[in-house]
């Protein structure tokens, strides 16, 4: 055995003198601290657990949007006046875009503006998101997207799509980026069309996959489709006559009604000049108003049938009775009121005929202001139409009981009072469905509707009688004319009002009128503003295109013409032979 | 006893690797609902998309633009036109002249 062996074991040296506790006490320690860690496992766990479960959650749910589709707007038909469509934005990312000059030169052409307003949008390098532009077409999407820009992107927004374009433009109205509704019926049955978002809480997984539903999800509610009265075709014809006589009259505006008679339905209503929904850069006001609602003017000659129907009403007169015009100036206090002829004894039908201006005012003189007031009140003057559009304007008729007697004479031809397009289509309801004036709609209802009674059967026949003879020989509106059917109406012609007075030579013309007049359908009013070629009565100006609208609307309608027409067909269908 | 525990303790193992493997598949068919989902969906806007176009193709204005100038029609008016009236089911022979 070597020398060097040493009896470790039994060494004195290695010999322990630590006391035996002390071992002890650091397995107390540790078995301490474990029941510790027990302990705070079992509370974070158990008893206290919400904060680690939230955080947990915030690092892989995900609350997601569902957004609503908006609802689309058809016509009577069911074609589609405005809808919503996916469209790229494209957006980008100033904290991490790639500044490669060429390729932002490249971006800022494809999307329309210069490098310097590019570099503007993108100079807060603080930013993570900013939108570059908003609703794009596919095409330059698709073409930003191959330049490959790394911190460049696209998102799908909606946005809406106008397919008729002009001659809807006043009535459908548009939009904003944000899909809020700015005008017309997207204004106002906004937040029927809008829907309600939905949201749904996710699970989602290292490659951004949904792998898990938490909790219940709220479904997107979308937004109703809206069913107007409006005929895209009816309005697209009125709109293209009404753009023809403003241009070839080289008048300022103009305006179209055409309401159905039995349903109290709007067919169409627009103005020129109008606008394209969906462009609308450089829009101008003179563009953008709704005239037909928001445009008011003294309705001259076109209040006369509904005097003469309150004079037939209270039994002063019957429509052969006669009234004396003399030489065609009337004194009423010191003002004088005065006709173009001096057409001598006129029977009333021959006081709507040749529009007399003083046969009228012998008649309202007649009359008690109240009476005179409840009429025009009763046909809807001076009351905000309720058609749900943002704008629509009352007119004003006074209390009557301010009338001094010139007044009342003036009212029954149109001065002292105002009125909208619109308001004066309406009134003419009266005559057309029977003496009752009949609530509108914008809304398709396809109902027959009973309105408020004013004039009997029996006096609206009449009446219907003598806005007959204002179209035919010896009126003052045979262009109001139109083949195969029978139709009647009254004229207008204002001077318009300028400061405190009338301007001298601007003129509003103005027709409002029925077809078929034995039978009618429609009422329709037409009116074009400061017309500056020669011929500015309603009669000459507004009448024909009166004319054209009723012969197509009522095509449309398959309404068979009431009258002879002496047939143009150029060749007669041979029977067949075996 | 050992035994039953041996067997219950099995019997936990499977169970719980089979919960990993139904949780797995769930997890799969959520991400292909999800995506079925997105995809009806883009089909519907698409669908939407392409209903507005062919209106947009069949405008009045389009079409009277075309029915005139490249199929030289006009507007019809009732002097052109032959009114078939319905009598008892059968429709009678058009007049030659336009009637009430």
């Amino acid at each position: 055995m070597s020398s060097r062996s040493v009896q470790y074991t039994s060494s004195p040296l290695l010999a322990s003198k630590t006391p035996i506790w002390r071992s002890q006490f650091i397995v107390a320690v540790i078995a301490a601290g474990f029941l510790g860690l027990v302990a705070r496992a079992a509370y974070v766990q158990v008893i206290d657990n919400a904060f680690f479960k939230r955080q947990g959650t915030v690092r892989f749910v995900r609350t997601l949007d569902l957004p609503a589709n908006r609802g689309r707007i058809l016509d009577r038909n069911g074609n589609i006046l405005a809808s919503s469509v996916p469209v790229p934005s494209i957006w980008g990312n100033p904290e991490d875009i790639e500044r490669d000059p060429a390729k932002l030169k490249a971006l800022a052409k494809l999307l329309g503006m210069t490098s310097a307003e590019l570099d503007k949008k993108l100079q807060d390098e603080d930013k993570t998101f900013v939108w570059l532009k908003r609703q794009v077409d596919e095409s330059v999407a698709k073409e930003i997207a191959a330049l490959k820009i790394k911190g460049v992107y696209d998102r799908k927004e909606y946005k809406r799509i106008y397919p008729e374009g002009e001659s809807v433009a006043h009535v459908v109205g548009f939009t904003n980026v944000e899909n809020l509704g700015q005008e017309g019926v997207e204004l106002t049955f906004n937040k029927a069309l809008g829907g309600k978002a939905g949201t749904r809480r996710v699970i989602k997984d290292r490659l951004g996959r949904v792998v898990e539903d938490v909790g219940e999800m709220v479904p997107p509610l979308d937004g109703e489709d809206l069913q107007l009265s409006i005929d895209s075709k009816v309005q697209y014809f009125a709109y293209e006559k009404i753009k023809e006589a403003v241009v070839s009259n080289k008048a300022a505006a103009g305006s179209v009604v055409v309401l159905d008679v039995k349903t109290g339905e709007i067919l169409a209503l627009t103005n020129y000049p109008s606008y394209s929904p969906g462009k609308r850069g450089n829009l101008s006001g003179a563009q953008l108003r709704n005239r037909a609602l928001t445009d008011t003017f003294e309705p001259g000659s076109t209040m006369k049938p509904i005097v003469v129907g309150l004079a037939l009403e209270k039994g002063l007169v019957t429509p052969e009775s006669t009234i004396q015009i003399g030489n065609g100036k009337f004194k009423v206090g010191t003002a004088t009121i005065t006709d173009e002829h001096a057409h001598g004894l006129l029977t009333i039908n021959q006081v709507i005929q040749k529009s007399s201006n003083i046969g009228a005012s012998k008649l309202a003189l007649q009359m008690e202001p109240h009476d005179m007031w409840e009429v025009f009140t009763q046909v809807g003057l001076g009351q905000k139409p309720h058609v749900p559009f943002p704008g629509a304007v009352s007119g004003k008729v006074r209390a009557y009981k301010t009338w001094r007697p010139i007044e009342q004479a003036t009212m029954s031809y149109g001065y002292g009072l105002s009125a909208s397009l619109f308001q004066l289509a309406q009134a003419y309801t009266v005559f057309a469905h029977d003496g009752e004036v009949v609530p509108v709609s914008l809304l398709k209802t396809n109902q027959p509707v009973t309105g408020a009674r004013v004039f009997s059967s029996k006096n609206a026949a009449a009446m219907r009688n003598m806005l007959h003879l204002v179209t035919i020989q010896g009126g003052t509106a045979p262009k109001a004319q139109t083949m195969g059917y029978a139709v009647g109406g009254k004229t207008g012609t204002a001077h318009k009002v300028e400061g405190k007075g009338y301007a001298s030579k601007k003129y509003r013309g103005f027709f409002v009128g029925i077809a078929p007049i034995d039978n009618p359908r429609i009422v329709v009013a037409v009116m074009v503003d400061e017309p500056t070629n020669g011929a500015y009565f309603g009669g000459d100006v507004a009448a024909p295109v009166f004319s054209q609208t009723v012969q197509q609307t009522l095509r449309m309608m398959g309404v068979q013409p009431d009258m002879a027409v002496k047939p143009q067909v150029v060749t007669q269908v041979e029977k067949e032979s075996f | 006893m050992s035994r039953v525990s041996f067997l219950l303790m099995i019997a936990v193992m499977a169970s719980a690797l089979y919960l990993v493997r139904t949780q797995y598949e769930s997890r799969s068919l959520t991400t292909e609902i999800d995506r079925a989902t997105s995809l009806a969906r883009n089909l519907e806007t698409e669908n939407d998309r392409l209903d507005v176009e062919r209106r947009a193709q069949a405008t009045p204005l389009r079409v009277e633009k075309l029915a005139r100038e490249q199929l030289h029609m006009r507007t019809i008016t009732p002097a052109i036109t032959q009114y078939a009236t319905v009598s008892g089911g059968a429709v009678a022979s058009a007049p030659a002249e336009v009637r009430p």
